[in-house]
């Protein structure tokens, strides 16, 4: 069978030498998915970029690349233009940032189809809201002259699967497609992606971090780490049995909904370990750590309608235990933290940390330190929530002078002990956090938090930004961290998986209010309320497991 | 609420999506217009107070310079003070000479004795054609030198350019003009060095090294935001996607590069109109131009009042007035603006 795509010993080394991309070969053919799996930094997206030649200014291509029995590598313009028109396209990672936003949803519909294709304005328009239709935005015509600010994130990337599909292309490359949107849109984009390249009989490379995500979509996989591919192969073979050391990793670091039943308790979760500390800690019936009781708070928006984001929050976490509070954008998760936290002041309600009242804006200096050392918050980009120009020992002894009162050199020392507990070490101290990576990063941040022993740590998530194995890092710590130090943690994310690692109960919120709680396992297990199953089945799962 | 406005354009964003409308003017953008108007009123307004009064902070006594030269008997001082209006209460000057200056009557020029408003009508030609020129000079050669740059980013001709241009900031229009006049009007003899000419070609052609002169220090500001700007439009994932779909190189720079950077580009050339205005003063005194800039200055030595009130207001208005058309003019350059939208 003749190849779409079929990519040969690919070599890819910038001006200055640096190599990228090392012996990529892989191949699609048409009708068929690939799955191009790998963390960050890895390669893959710039791959598929060279499959449309979209390379790094004055990089060093070497090795073959054929799209649809012609050579990429080495083409002149022309030929490139037409591949760009006819062969392939490709859908980017966030829509927001890939679509002009200072032109209509038309335009960027017809744009290839006027000044590529001649096609005149009203053939374009018909043909761009057939496709619209294609994708499932509901109404095309009406959202044909609106501009991209006024979608959601899910529509526009039904705006973009569109605006590739205009050339219809025999080659569709997927960068990420779902990574920015929400599992419930994901599960929507998905749906339709699978139904256009089962209609179209379109070849489909497709890039994820996400392996269950692969898993559920992909017939054949390849494994990419640090610009080389580690394994590639049919993909129930890789993820079921995989054979090299680095899929075998990525595959462990993954946190899963699937919760398995009494014999096969693989995963050690956060329920089962949480009935020991439970046992162990007597301190438990001194009343809970964290009580929110009839939480409020509303956005009143000038010229639109007030935006109810917290609505008459309960909750309530034990000494030592830990809550996660599971929502998509826009339910209201962040702004729970931040009431809780006090970075904001809530309409109505209390807030109650250790017994103690956490009532408006602290006044005074004392009031003030007393105020944050109850609480600390591990925020969600490490690269922003430090000081660039502060090395990371200096950033924690900081906090502990201005809390503890500690001179010098015993704030050295316990800062010292600090990043040994979150697993790093004395060299670390004096290091910039350019000089770290993401992983250690927010391990100094956790360690700054950890500093002035808060009553409650309070993570808005804050393994987002993560690769899933550094991910897992920063949660085995967090797992080590409560254990040792019997730590109450707040644990805020979207994904259901990493929420029911760390936490024993959660709560789901939509639009403010929190429509369940429970134990996690149970909330995956038998989700009761229909939002909650929503967002359960959402959640990607090979292939396989959904055919059995 | 710096993270939440994530909540709140999300929820926005729906009930936006959920109704699709369409139109310019919608009541919305007319609140805006109409809010944009009052407050180039009150701006006015109040600028008007600050012009008119100062006069009475400023020392010097019009009546004495009306009279130089002469010996004043009190009756020829009470006379000239209640023929120029200068006997009444401050506060009634001021309503007198603003209820002229609305219908364009600034009163009389106390060193030519003639009207403000002919006074400056015979020099307004000058200063308008030297702006225009001025502006067509700053926006055809840093506008090509930004986008020059930017397409060469990290290059040698992107470092030459940047070069070029700093070079060019470092001269002040002063040095620049005598600099110009001493080459090409001294040396080559190809420009005249002095006056404005007579008729609309010869007035161009006089003032040809001024309008230079005058736009040197603002090419420079243009040309350097621009580069920025488009450079930050090049890096945009918006690009690249265009870019990917099969479009042409230049295409993509028109339509999503330069398209997109126009707004920087715009905000500053509001500023610069005011810019413009004052320069021309250095630059009229240089060239020897009866433009409004050596008015002033003339008028401000004499402290010929009336002139100088008219021709500031004059300035003040023309500042106000370009810079409101830029601001109505975003939602045009930016369609987020116009929703109020926050994320960029």
């Amino acid at each position: 069978m003749s190849q779409l795509l079929d990519i040969d010993g690919l070599t890819l080394e910038l001006h200055d030498g640096t190599r990228l991309l090392d012996g990529i070969s892989l191949s699609v053919a048409p009708g068929e998915t690939v799955g191009l799996v790998g963390e960050s930094g890895s390669g893959k997206s710039l791959t598929a970029r060279t499959v449309l030649g979209l390379v790094p200014e004055r990089s060093r291509l070497g090795g073959r690349v054929r799209l649809d029995g012609r050579e990429v590598i080495g083409a002149p313009a022309r030929d490139i233009l037409d591949l760009r028109r006819h062969a392939a396209a490709m859908i980017f990672q966030d829509p927001r940032a890939g679509i002009n936003p200072m032109r209509t949803i038309g335009d960027h519909l017809t744009e290839t189809l006027r000044r590529c294709e001649g096609k005149s304005a009203a053939e374009a328009r018909a043909r761009a809201i057939e496709l619209l239709a294609d994708v499932q935005l509901p109404r095309p015509e009406e959202h044909f002259d609106q501009y991209p600010h006024e979608f959601s994130g899910g529509m526009l990337q039904r705006v973009m699967i569109a605006g590739a599909l205009t050339s219809s292309p025999k080659l569709l490359i997927c960068d990420e497609p779902t990574t920015a949107l929400d599992v419930t849109t994901q599960a929507e984009i998905v749906r339709v992606l699978v139904e256009l390249r089962e209609r179209r009989g379109m070849g489909m490379l497709f890039i994820t971090h996400d392996l269950n995500l692969a898993a559920s979509l992909c017939d054949r996989v390849v494994v990419m780490s640090r610009g080389r591919i580690e394994e590639s192969g049919d993909a129930r073979r890789v993820f079921t049995a995989p054979e090299a050391d680095y899929t075998r990793r990525l595959i462990e670091a993954t946190p899963s909904i699937a919760v398995r039943s009494l014999d096969g308790g693989v995963e050690p979760d956060a329920s089962s370990r949480a009935d020991a500390s439970g046992r162990m800690d007597a301190s438990a019936l001194a009343g809970p750590m964290l009580e929110v009781r009839g939480l409020d708070k509303q956005y009143q928006l000038r010229g639109r309608p007030p935006v109810h984001a917290v609505v008459e929050a309960e909750l309530e976490i034990p000494r030592g235990g830990s809550l996660g509070v599971v929502g998509e954008s826009g339910s209201g998760k962040s702004t729970l933290a931040r009431l809780i936290v006090g970075l904001e002041a809530a309409d109505r309600g209390e807030v109650r940390v250790a017994g103690r009242e956490r009532g408006a804006a602290p006044h005074g200096r004392a009031e003030r330190l007393a105020h944050a050392k109850s609480v600390q918050m591990v925020f969600q980009d490490p690269y922003l929530s430090l000081d660039p120009r502060i090395p990371a020992g200096r950033a924690i002894q900081d906090v502990l002078r201005l809390h503890g009162g500690l001179d010098r050199a015993a704030a050295e020392a316990r800062a010292l002990e600090l990043l040994e507990a979150v697993g790093l070490g004395e060299r670390h101290l004096a290091a910039r956090p350019k000089t770290l990576s993401g992983g250690q990063r927010q391990r100094v941040a956790i360690a700054r938090a950890l500093a002035i022993e808060p009553d409650l740590l309070v993570m808005d998530e804050a393994t987002s930004a993560l690769d899933v194995s550094v991910q897992a890092q920063v949660l085995d710590l967090v797992a080590r961290l409560r254990e040792e130090r019997g730590l109450t943690v707040l644990f805020i994310s979207h994904d259901l998986g990493v929420v029911r690692r760390v936490c024993e109960r959660a709560v789901v919120m939509r639009r403010g209010e929190i429509v369940e709680q429970g134990p996690s396992d149970r909330l995956l297990r038998e989700p009761e309320h229909p939002y909650t199953r929503l967002l359960v089945d959402s959640v990607p799962r090979p292939s396989w497991e959904v055919a059995a | 609420m710096a993270l939440d406005s994530r909540t709140v354009s999300v929820a926005a964003r729906e009930a936006a999506a959920e109704a699709p409308r369409r139109g310019r003017w919608s009541a919305a953008g007319v609140r805006r217009v109409a809010g944009k108007l009052g407050g180039l009123a009150l701006t006015l307004f109040l600028a008007s107070l600050l012009v008119f009064f100062s006069r009475f902070l400023v020392p010097g006594d019009p009546v004495s310079f009306l009279l130089r030269g002469r010996k004043p008997s009190p009756e020829a001082v009470a006379q000239v003070t209640a023929q120029y209006g200068l006997d009444l209460p401050p506060w009634q000057q001021y309503l007198n000479w603003l209820g002229g200056a609305l219908t364009g009557d600034f009163g009389r020029s106390l060193q030519y004795r003639q009207d403000v408003s002919t006074v400056i009508g015979e020099r307004l030609p000058v200063t308008l054609m030297l702006v225009v020129m001025s502006g067509l000079l700053i926006a055809i050669v840093g506008l090509s030198a930004g986008v020059v740059a930017a397409l060469n980013k990290g290059r040698p001709l992107d470092r030459l350019t940047l070069i070029g241009l700093t070079v060019l900031s470092a001269i002040p229009s002063f040095v620049g003009s005598i600099v110009l006049i001493a080459i090409f009007a001294v040396q080559l003899g190809w420009f005249p060095t002095f006056g404005s000419g007579q008729g609309f070609g010869d007035m161009v052609y006089h003032l040809v090294l001024p309008s230079i002169a005058l736009a040197i220090v603002f090419v420079v500001l243009v040309g350097k935001v621009t580069r920025s700007s488009m450079v930050e439009q090049l890096g945009r994932e918006h690009v690249e996607v265009a870019t990917s779909r099969g479009l042409k190189r230049a295409t993509v720079i028109r339509r999503h590069v330069f398209r997109n950077a126009l707004g920087p580009i715009l905000t500053v050339s509001g500023v610069l109109v005011a810019g413009l205005l004052v320069a021309s003063t250095i630059v009229e005194a240089a060239f020897g131009l009866a433009g409004i800039g050596s008015l002033l200055v003339q008028s401000v030595d004499r402290l010929d009042f009336p002139v100088v009130q008219a021709i500031v207001m004059l300035v003040v208005t023309a500042f106000v007035v370009v810079n409101a058309i830029v601001d109505l003019a975003e939602p045009w350059i930016d369609p987020r603006s116009a929703a109020g939208a926050s994320a960029r």
